[in-house]
């Protein structure tokens, strides 16, 4: 059992504030959503959870078991098993997916690491996305479109095996179909992984695959209202405005 | 393949078949400094692997026939080197040249003449700076529909600091030229570096492009793969190789090579 746990949090960039006085817990197991408008800090909670230098923490905490990652690094939380695929995942210049990949294994698993699993898993994997081979072979998300660049954060992810994952707009620049793949493929690691995940998104359509047992609504940097999934009707229905208005 | 390997300011080693000839040109009252004439005949590829065992001065000349293609692999390391290169080409020429340079210090001087209509010569450079370097290149558009397209990518460390002059030129008359030139340096040290792009283009039927750009790998490259799990000295590791080797149109052998030399410089 894993948590993560986020306490009072305030955090600023530029000296503009952008999460203020945010609380959330999340446990193994659990599926959370955040949803919001646009601006309102939910991909500045992500990347403040990862340890993004670029923002400052005023005051508050965050906790993943008993380990307080404000002063960790981001490679040093990612090492504790937490994972967050991004919004706009970067092209790393000459840096080939298969390099990337098996680099990261390596730091992961040190002597454990074997070649022969590596290859089998990377395969499985991305036959079990739609990828095309060639995925492995090319640079780390040049030339990508929108929704391979998702699937590939999906992959990195099935392959690093964290027990924690946030996902950022994982469902943005996704079809139809992908959206329906990349949603099947989080929820079959879920099953199997039984981990915590934090889901970022605008839009119910993700929500379909990926049911969340807590929904929560995240304005000017913090929650203002948790329910469960049929929050997320609601919201579709009536918009963030009326739904706030009811709670005021 | 052919090759020719170069120690200091002496042909080592040649291996060549009937497509180039090659001449060694000691030095003389007017040079006073050894050079090599290459002279390429028939399609062809070639490597020059030059190694400077102590501070070195060379002349290198290349001259490609007409309609002929040349594939150039160069891969240059050790000590400080002073060294000219020129290029002339012919009429519906190819050359294309990767070359990589990992030296004490290079003062660097690279005349290319784009001599026959329909001359093509697409150049990409990259080296790792970790004394001064200085590269001038001067690209002569010399007849119509010639082509230039330059790429140097510069890695600056340690006590590095690299100075890129690069000038194309276009004459009046010279229609449906193209001249790009993309250089850019990743400054690891505080340095000063520097990036000169001219384009003297005297001529209104032309395609030219020039970029220059001089930094450090972004915030958002490290915190991706610090993200996942990379330690932040193997992630600049990562970035560094990938700089270093992308846009090289090299095989696995050639690339092997390089990776094994960028790891041995940050082992």
């Amino acid at each position: 059992m894993h948590i993560l746990k986020i306490e009072h949090l305030t955090v600023s960039v530029n000296d503009k504030l952008i999460l203020n006085d945010f609380s959330l817990e999340i446990k193994s197991g659990e599926i959370h959503a955040i949803m919001g408008p646009n601006g309102t800090g939910k991909s500045t909670l992500s990347k403040v959870i990862m340890g993004d230098p670029t923002y400052k923490i005023i005051n508050g905490s965050i906790y993943y078991d008993d380990v307080l990652l404000n002063d960790l690094t981001t490679d040093e939380r990612a090492r504790l098993g937490i994972f967050l695929g991004m919004q706009m995942p970067l092209e790393l210049e000459g840096v080939t997916n298969a390099d990337f990949l098996r680099t990261a294994l390596h730091i992961k698993e040190g002597t454990n690491f074997k070649l022969f699993n590596f290859i089998k898993k990377l395969d499985n994997t991305i036959e079990k996305l739609h990828m095309h081979k060639d995925i492995v072979h090319r640079v780390v998300n040049k030339d990508f479109s929108g929704g391979e660049r998702k699937k590939n954060e999906i992959l990195q992810m099935y392959l690093l095996e964290p027990n924690m994952v946030i996902l950022d707009e994982i469902d943005s620049g996704l079809d139809v179909d992908s959206l329906k793949i990349v949603g099947d493929t989080v929820m079959e690691y879920y099953h199997q992984e039984k981990l915590g995940i934090l889901l970022i998104t605008h839009y119910q359509r993700l929500l379909d695959y990926i049911k969340p047992d807590f929904v929560h609504i995240m304005i000017n940097g913090k929650i203002v209202k948790s329910g469960d999934s049929s929050l997320v009707s609601k919201i579709e229905e009536s918009g963030y405005n009326q739904l706030i208005n009811e709670n005021n | 393949m052919n090759k020719i390997k170069i120690v200091n300011d002496l042909i080592d080693n040649l291996k060549l078949d009937d497509s180039i000839e090659v001449t060694f040109q000691e030095k003389n009252e007017i040079t006073y400094v050894n050079g090599i004439k290459i002279k390429v005949i028939e399609d062809t590829n070639l490597e020059i692997e030059y190694i400077a065992n102590k501070e070195t001065k060379m002349n290198i000349q290349i001259e490609v026939l007409k309609k002929v293609k040349l594939h150039l692999l160069e891969y240059r390391h050790g000590s400080k080197v002073k060294i000219q290169y020129k290029y002339d080409l012919g009429e519906d020429s190819l050359v294309v040249i990767n070359k990589f340079s990992q030296n004490n210090g290079v003062k660097e001087l690279d005349i290319v003449n784009l001599n026959g209509r329909g001359a093509t010569f697409n150049y990409k450079f990259k080296t790792i700076a970790n004394k001064q370097e200085q590269y001038d290149l001067m690209i002569y558009h010399n007849d119509s529909y010639t082509t230039s397209n330059i790429l140097n990518h510069g890695l600056n460390d340690q006590e590095g600091s690299i100075i890129i002059n690069i000038t194309s030129m276009i004459p009046e008359n010279k229609i449906g030229c193209v001249a790009n030139q993309n250089n850019r340096i990743i400054n690891l040290s505080d340095n000063k570096c520097e990036i000169n792009p001219n384009l003297l283009i005297e001529e209104n039927d032309v395609e030219a492009n020039h970029s220059a750009h001089i930094g450090r790998f972004s915030n958002d490259e490290m915190f991706y793969l610090q993200s996942r799990g990379f330690p932040k000295e193997v992630a600049l590791k990562l970035l560094i190789k990938g700089f270093l080797l992308s846009e090289l149109d090299i095989n696995d052998e050639q690339k092997s090579l390089l990776t094994h030399s960028i790891d041995s410089y940050w082992r």
